[in-house]
């Protein structure tokens, strides 16, 4: 409480909140504040044991251990190989569709896994590609096309590929979408 | 990467992490170990057990950067994964040992936490008489109290920080931090 200057108006406890909030820090008071101050032995005595307290805090923190520095860095490495693994998926994905749809339209020219690969790679193929023109035919050609001379087997491992490669897709765009909105929140 | 010319903020640490540097990784891990190990021992007691939990918070962080909110600040996020992981310790020990109350200086009870020396989070402190009156009113605080005085002075959050992790009012933080620091400015007179 201010002795003598019961014409200042700011109050003892505003101060004492922002003296505590700002570690006795008297450069966060405005002007009327700190006259308030020089003249309440109160106040001052406040951030004198509020500059203390937090000298005294800072002395709580202990120091930096490299012990535990390298132990943390050491435990990174299972998640990170993990991370790794995960970012990959879907370009493995992608290029393990690529190949097969490589494979299925008759694999690489002039390379000799060409002569390895079974007729029926190109047929279902081209009946895709003569029926484009009517998404409807297209789809059911090809399906018929892909049923007829495909293995079933061959088939649902593709379909499987498929799949986890859109999933891939998707999980990749996700994540590129979230690390754009974070680099323009900024 | 080196912090020795320029310090690199905690938000371009993140996204050169999530960009596959780990090395920016490193750096918030030395940011940040020192104040976390400190919080969290204050949390649970235990310095041993703080050393521990602050390594599974760092890698729950970096296994979860990618679904990290960039509208909280990084501390923010990395003080509420190691806060999570000291309660459900502190729910695991609870489990295991009955609780001593005492009545504190506002005449309700608080636990009794009863201090290994040897692993007492404040052993580094050379004043033993400082370090165990500092131990005793950090824990005779009452808990709404204790938990925000840790959140700023040992996690280094700022009020609006605090008041986001707590989810509550600024005001009321302002409010209980003003009445938790007239306590500790009375507990800790002869140290100050």
């Amino acid at each position: 409480m201010i002795r003598g200057e019961a014409h200042v108006a700011t109050d003892c406890q505003t101060i004492q909140e922002i003296l505590t909030e700002h570690g006795g820090g008297l450069d966060r008071l405005d002007e009327a504040e700190s006259r308030h101050l020089e003249a309440c032995p109160d106040c001052l005595e406040v951030a004198a044991a509020e500059q203390a307290l937090g000298l005294l805090f800072a002395r709580a923190i202990p120091p930096a251990d490299p012990v535990v520095e390298a132990s943390v860095l050491a435990a990174l490495r299972p998640a990170r190989i993990r991370r790794r693994i995960v970012a990959f998926l879907p370009v493995a994905a992608s290029l393990v569709v690529a190949l097969l749809g490589a494979v299925m339209v008759g694999g690489v020219p002039g390379s000799g896994i060409l002569g390895l690969l079974p007729e029926w790679s190109a047929q279902g193929w081209m009946a895709f590609a003569t029926s484009v023109s009517d998404w409807g035919t297209a789809v059911a050609t090809g399906a018929r096309a892909a049923a007829s001379t495909l293995d079933p087997a061959f088939l649902a491992a593709a379909g499987l590929v498929s799949f986890f490669g859109l999933v891939g897709v998707a999980v990749t765009a996700l994540r590129w979408r979230r690390i754009s909105l974070w680099r323009n929140d900024r | 990467m080196t912090e020795k010319t320029t310090p690199l903020s905690d938000e371009r640490l993140v996204e050169l992490s999530l960009d596959g540097d780990e090395e920016a990784f490193g750096i918030l891990v030395r940011r940040y170990q020192r104040r976390l190990a400190a919080f969290l021992s204050q949390l649970v007691g235990d310095m041993e057990l703080a050393r521990e939990l602050s390594q599974e918070a760092f890698v729950r962080a970096w296994s979860a950067l990618e679904r990290f909110d960039p509208k909280y600040r990084f501390s923010t996020w990395l003080f509420r994964i190691a806060h999570n992981l000291g309660i459900d310790q502190l729910r695991r020990r609870r489990l295991q040992t009955m609780p001593l109350y005492r009545t504190d200086s506002e005449g309700d009870e608080v636990e009794v936490v009863v201090t290994d020396l040897d692993k007492d989070p404040l052993g580094h402190l050379e004043n033993r008489v400082l370090a165990s009156e500092l131990r005793q009113v950090i824990d005779g605080l009452r808990p709404e109290y204790r938990e925000l005085v840790l959140l700023r002075h040992f996690a280094g959050l700022s009020y609006q920080e605090i008041a986001d992790f707590m989810e509550m009012p600024l005001g009321t933080v302002k409010n209980k931090l003003f009445r938790a620091h007239s306590v500790l400015r009375k507990a800790l007179a002869d140290f100050l």
